[in-house]
């Protein structure tokens, strides 16, 4: 009887520790990579636009999300514009959510360009914060029209985990001109990118073409 | 597959080499085989006969054990109902004998008023028998006689009579409104003799009601004891009828949990932040789920207290004192938790439109809030509902008593039927075992005949010449 008795206690105490072992896990951060390069550039309010509609309501207390700017030389640490976690009370994440939306019409206002887009360099420090976290659900959001225009001299190759158990998915992929004239060019840019993330260890790639999708995307990811 | 076909590549004479000898071979090997055959047989067929006896004898026992389970219960709650009449009779006994007394006192007080009313209007003065009707018939007679001195006499005489009349005219009015007064004086001692007799009249027949539903329990109760089949089939319907509504007393009152955890689930985590989990729930949620469960026991405990279940039966058998002090308890506790509820509610309400509100200013909508008079009713209701899902989740102990006290035979029934399934699976594996082993056995005889027939004329030869 005493021998069930203290088995039980220490499968409670196993059950109990295992339950209470990391709330991390069930926490998800997110990059939003914004290019700021060619004409890409104007398309800044939409990108705010749809980040606050569809990326912040969705977040919840323990969440995160980072602004990462998508640049000449992405891999830098200037190019993290805003980084956002939600605290666990209601009322103050609702608090933060505002002051992060106002900090986003700021940067839509920004007057700032480049003259060429280091995409992967973007997704290898988003990958960085990401893992720092340490969050169970990881995800990179890139609105971009996902040509990537590296300056020389910079090197981009993605380790085989760069993007372990991490979602990414591409937002509002404008399309270029020769995608219009060509549409293979442009299926042929989003294959590449695919095969890319996906040999670098990516969870999923995805293409969001309607920003109203943000949502239903995010619930898959929880 | 090649190697079976072997035989193609062989001339007809090989084969029938080949079937001839196996024939023989076959015929001589007949009785080891047959055992072999048979052996297998036992082993597989009646291997699974035995399992399905087994599960059948099984079944029987979880049947019987069922029996005595049910047995058990339905005396347990034939005593149960006995013994709380019998409570109810000793504290009816013991109030209303305490009352006798002074019930009889004032009966007897009221009797004794009554005698001495009734001794005083029998008292009355008494008068000369006669004397009246003497003087009325002296003083008829007046004037015929002449005489002025007895006219006078007479008339005075007249005059006294009339006058004395009138006094006792006078006397018996008075006396007569006196026992009339008295009279009026005994009509509320009546009333209160007969209101009296009334209260012993309704006492008397609410004993015999008493007395008469303690008959019809102690019926139920020895035809129970004598447990027959009858009152077998009665205790495993009412348990079945007993589960099924508990089960959907339960399935409402889950509902309601979750209504009511949905309700306070995110105002608990404005005071417990969830940045840590318990059994992968953050704890705010684990918090609103305790508080919900408290509310629960909260009612088990009071249901205890009050005598409507009996869960816990250190409760049951506790003192009166002992058992008001955990009645109050546990109402102070789900009052305070009801209103905690309450505040929530209304604590909910707030974040709800502070939220609403958020996500309109992240769209870029201007804020147009609720109307306050909407807002009002919303917080009304969420406050209101708050404050009374605890008063009736409380009562789940009801029917969670009533599936815990009939889960068992339930149970009991949906294994017996496992078992029995089981067993009758078994048993017809087990004779088509056997009987596949008998057809092979018979196939075998068959491919075998040639050489039998001639065998048994042989034999049948040899002996016919023995007997000659």
């Amino acid at each position: 009887m005493k021998r069930n008795i203290r088995i039980s206690v220490a499968a409670t105490i196993l059950l109990l520790g295992a339950g209470c072992s990391d709330s991390k896990q069930y926490e998800t951060a997110m990059c939003a990579l914004v290019d700021v390069s060619g004409t890409y550039a104007q398309e800044k309010p939409n990108v705010v636009r749809a980040i606050k509609a569809g990326l912040l309501p969705e977040l919840e207390p323990g969440d995160s999300l980072f602004l990462i700017t998508i640049d000449s030389n992405s891999y830098n640490e200037e190019d993290l514009r805003a980084k956002l976690t939600l605290d666990y009370i209601p009322s103050k994440a609702n608090e933060q959510t505002l002051a992060f939306a106002k900090t986003l019409d700021a940067f839509a206002k920004n007057d700032m360009h480049s003259s060429h887009t280091d995409i992967s360099g973007a997704m290898m420090l988003c990958s960085d914060y990401l893992k720092n976290t340490g969050s169970g659900n990881r995800a990179i959001i890139t609105f971009s029209d996902m040509r990537e225009e590296l300056q020389s001299g910079l090197k981009r190759e993605f380790r085989p985990t760069e993007f372990e158990g991490t979602d990414i998915a591409a937002l509002n992929v404008i399309k270029l001109n020769k995608d219009t004239m060509d549409p293979e060019i442009y299926r042929q840019r989003m294959a590449d990118w695919e095969k890319r993330v996906m040999a670098a260890g990516a969870k999923s790639w995805t293409v969001i073409l309607d920003a109203t999708k943000i949502p239903e995307y995010m619930e898959r990811l929880k | 597959m090649e190697a079976l076909n072997f035989w193609q590549n062989m001339s007809p004479l090989a084969i029938t080499g080949v079937v001839i000898g196996s024939m023989l071979f076959l015929f001589l090997a007949r009785t080891p085989i047959h055992k072999a055959f048979e052996s297998l047989s036992e082993g597989t067929g009646g291997g699974f006969r035995r399992i399905g006896d087994w599960a059948k004898k099984l079944a029987e026992k979880m049947r019987e054990r069922d029996r005595k389970v049910l047995l058990e219960s339905g005396i347990a709650a034939a005593e149960n109902k006995l013994r709380e009449e019998f409570l109810r009779v000793e504290a009816s006994y013991s109030k209303h004998l305490a009352d006798f007394p002074g019930l009889q006192r004032k009966l007897d007080d009221n009797i004794s008023k009554i005698e001495g009313d009734y001794r005083e209007c029998g008292q009355a003065t008494p008068e000369a028998p006669g004397w009246n009707d003497a003087v009325a018939s002296i003083a008829k007679i007046k004037g015929s006689s002449g005489d002025r001195i007895i006219e006078k006499m007479l008339g005075e005489i007249h005059k006294s009579a009339i006058e004395g009349e009138k006094r006792a005219l006078s006397e018996l009015r008075t006396t007569t409104a006196k026992r009339h007064k008295i009279l009026s004086s005994m009509a509320p001692m009546w009333k209160g003799i007969s209101k009296t007799l009334k209260e012993v009249g309704e006492q008397v027949s609410a004993v015999l009601e008493t007395t008469r539903r303690i008959d019809k329990y102690m019926t139920q109760f020895e035809k129970v004891r004598k447990g027959d089949e009858d009152s077998i089939d009665m205790l495993a319907s009412r348990a079945n009828k007993l589960f099924i509504f508990s089960l959907i007393m339960i399935s409402i009152a889950a509902a309601g949990v979750f209504v009511n955890f949905n309700i306070i689930a995110l105002p608990v985590s404005e005071l417990v932040p969830g940045d840590t989990r318990i059994l992968g729930l953050p704890v705010s949620k684990f918090s609103a789920m305790v508080i919900i469960c408290l509310e629960v026991m909260c009612g088990i405990f009071l249901t205890e207290a009050l005598g409507m279940t009996n869960i816990i039966p250190h409760i049951g058998m506790m003192t009166r004192g002992k058992r008001r002090m955990i009645l109050f308890a546990s109402l102070i506790f789900l009052f305070l938790l009801a209103c905690v509820e309450a505040s929530l509610g209304v604590l909910r309400e707030a974040l709800a439109e502070g939220d609403a509100l958020q996500k309109q200013a992240l769209a870029g909508v201007a804020a147009t809030g609720l109307s306050s008079s909407t807002s009002k009713f919303t917080v009304v209701g969420q406050a209101g509902l708050g404050f009374i899902l605890p008063w009736i989740l409380s009562m789940v102990a009801i029917p969670l008593e009533m599936l815990i006290e009939t889960s068992q035979h339930v149970f009991y029934k949906f294994l017996i039927l496992l078992v029995n399934l089981f067993g009758y699976l078994c048993n017809a594996i087990g004779y088509l075992i056997e009987y596949a082993i008998k057809i092979l056995i018979h196939l075998y005889d068959a491919y075998i005949i040639v050489p039998s027939q001639i065998g048994n004329a042989v034999g049948g030869g040899k002996s016919k010449a023995r007997m000659t």
